[in-house]
């Protein structure tokens, strides 16, 4: 079955995907980080029976203990979006529910009990939450959660109570980017209970121009509300960059985005950092129409792959840095 | 092509400008972008976090302090040191300490959402007139009158209902 990554979604030129996560606990029952081992046991189990009684949605999953995986697979997991990098590092007592096409991951134990997380291409919101809410659904039919009339789904940090919803979208915006552009987006973002942060970056330097956008505020409003306020937000940003993108001086454009391709083609070791610029470039190169024969998806997919941890996965056996970069080249070589 | 500053790294952003009909094209790295415009991060869910319990703390009267949740044990020092809260018993049990930084948080603290299937059939008339009433006296705290005003006709008329139906 393909991945949910391998398929190009709606505004692809500057959307690259949409996520929705809901937090939820159960009642009677302490948090994770007061939680024991056998109440974590408890609580796993109880869950995926909930989910598996499901007679639909039961079939689509399978159930992992994240303490069998090895490192490697679990970290993996972290550059595919599935799982967070905390619930990798300390996997004791923690599981995880994944779909097929991996679309959707139920992280058990993590910061809450619950963490059902739907993963779409491209701008999907609406879509994306109407599998998140048929799961909870499904999962609240059979199990009681803790919730409270005023404060809503009670969760581990109060940053989630209410709705105990995030909904971002990984944004694409070379253009805002260079134009100095991503500070005033940021402001407006903020006004309305919203964030914008630079993505794969470490510390302050945003890399690859990958920006997620996403809600702060998830207690008096509704989960409608959040969704139409990303979706405003998005219209706003793929509007500005796709009227800076046309004002930017295309031989430029085709000079930088063929000179990426051709690093990545022809290159033999290339880290991962190295490896995001010229994948940004290529991508702004394909979804400007510069690039033309190569479809965007290919983009979309060997981006996910490259990271460290998937390089070693997919190599079977764990690399030291230089070779991962050589690794790292030879998949691009191949894909491109 | 290089870039037209540092002549070094490869240009990959070009940006074309039009002052008075004359137009320029300009040929940057990255670096060099971000460097004329120095894009910054913004800030995150942790800056938010490091100022979320503050306040809360200092206005919690001794006695309050050796409080400690019948479902977890925790007392409110352990949540503040944390910044986790121990189980859905500890909202309710610090609800008053805690709504200051939640409201600081999140604006109106009245959950507006979904709710779980069990409880679904009970929005019954009385949570609703409670929770307007909350947003109420938010908005009134919050000197947001016209919206007081609307909520207050909304309470209003909610009530005139219910006598209909007695
Ligand atoms: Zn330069
Ligand atoms: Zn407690």
């Amino acid at each position: 079955m393909n991945k949910w990554y391998a398929s190009l979604g709606k505004e692809a030129d500057t959307v690259v995907s949409t996520r929705i996560r809901l937090a939820r606990n159960l009642a009677g029952i302490p948090f994770p980080s007061r939680m024991t081992a056998e109440q974590r046991r408890q609580v796993n189990e109880q869950v995926r029976d909930a989910l598996f009684a499901d007679t639909t949605l039961g079939k689509q999953f399978k159930y992992l203990e994240m303490e069998t995986l090895p490192d490697i697979t679990a970290e993996a997991m972290v550059e595919r979006h599935l799982i967070s990098p905390a619930f990798a590092a300390r996997r004791e007592g923690k599981a995880l529910l994944l779909s097929e096409d991996e679309s959707v991951s139920i992280m058990l134990c993590e910061e809450d009990h619950i963490r059902i997380q739907v993963m779409e291409a491209g701008l999907a919101p609406e879509e994306a939450y109407r599998t998140a809410n048929a799961i909870d659904d499904a999962l609240s039919a059979r199990l009681t959660y803790a919730f409270d009339e005023r404060l809503g789904y009670l969760t581990e940090c109060p940053t989630n109570l209410g709705t105990g919803l995030r909904a971002s979208l990984m944004l694409h915006l070379p253009a805002l980017e260079a134009s100095g552009g991503i500070n005033r987006l940021a402001a407006t973002v903020s006004k309305i209970g919203m964030t914008v942060r630079g993505t794969y970056g470490e510390g302050t330097k945003p890399v690859a121009a990958l920006y997620q956008v996403s809600n702060q505020v998830t207690l008096g409003i509704s989960e409608e509300a959040a969704i139409e306020n990303l979706r405003a937000i998005a219209a706003q940003a793929i509007q500005q960059e796709r009227a800076l993108r046309s004002s930017l001086d295309p031989d430029g454009i085709e000079d930088a985005a063929y000179r990426a391709l051709g690093t990545l083609k022809f290159a033999r070791a290339v880290t991962s950092q190295e490896f995001m610029e010229l994948i940004s470039q290529v991508r702004l190169g394909v979804a400007m129409g510069v690039i033309k024969d190569l479809p965007l998806a290919t983009v979309e997919e060997l981006m996910i792959s490259a990271g460290p941890a998937s390089i070693q996965a997919a190599e079977g056996k764990p690399l030291d840095p230089a070779e991962r970069d050589k690794a790292r080249a030879k998949l691009a070589r191949e894909r491109l | 092509m290089l870039c037209e500053k540092c002549g070094k790294n490869v240009a990959t952003t070009h940006i074309k400008t039009s002052i008075n009909g004359v137009v320029e094209s300009h040929h940057l790295c990255a670096d060099c972008a971000r460097l004329s415009h120095a894009v910054q991060n913004q800030f995150g869910l942790s800056d938010l976090l490091g100022t979320f319990f503050g306040e809360g703390v200092k206005t919690v009267p001794y006695a309050d302090k050796r409080k400690r949740c019948p479902g977890c044990g925790s007392c409110f020092d352990d949540i503040v040191a944390s910044g986790r809260v121990g189980c859905g018993q500890c909202y309710e049990t610090f609800l008053e300490q805690l709504l200051p930084s939640l409201q600081r948080m999140h604006g109106k603290a009245v959950h507006a959402g979904k709710r779980p299937r069990a409880e679904e059939a009970a929005p019954t008339r009385e949570s609703e007139l409670e929770a307007l009433k909350e947003q109420l006296r938010a908005a009134v705290n919050a000197e947001q009158f016209e919206e007081a005003a609307a909520l207050r006709d909304r309470i209003h008329a909610m009530e005139e209902e219910g006598k209909d139906h007695e």
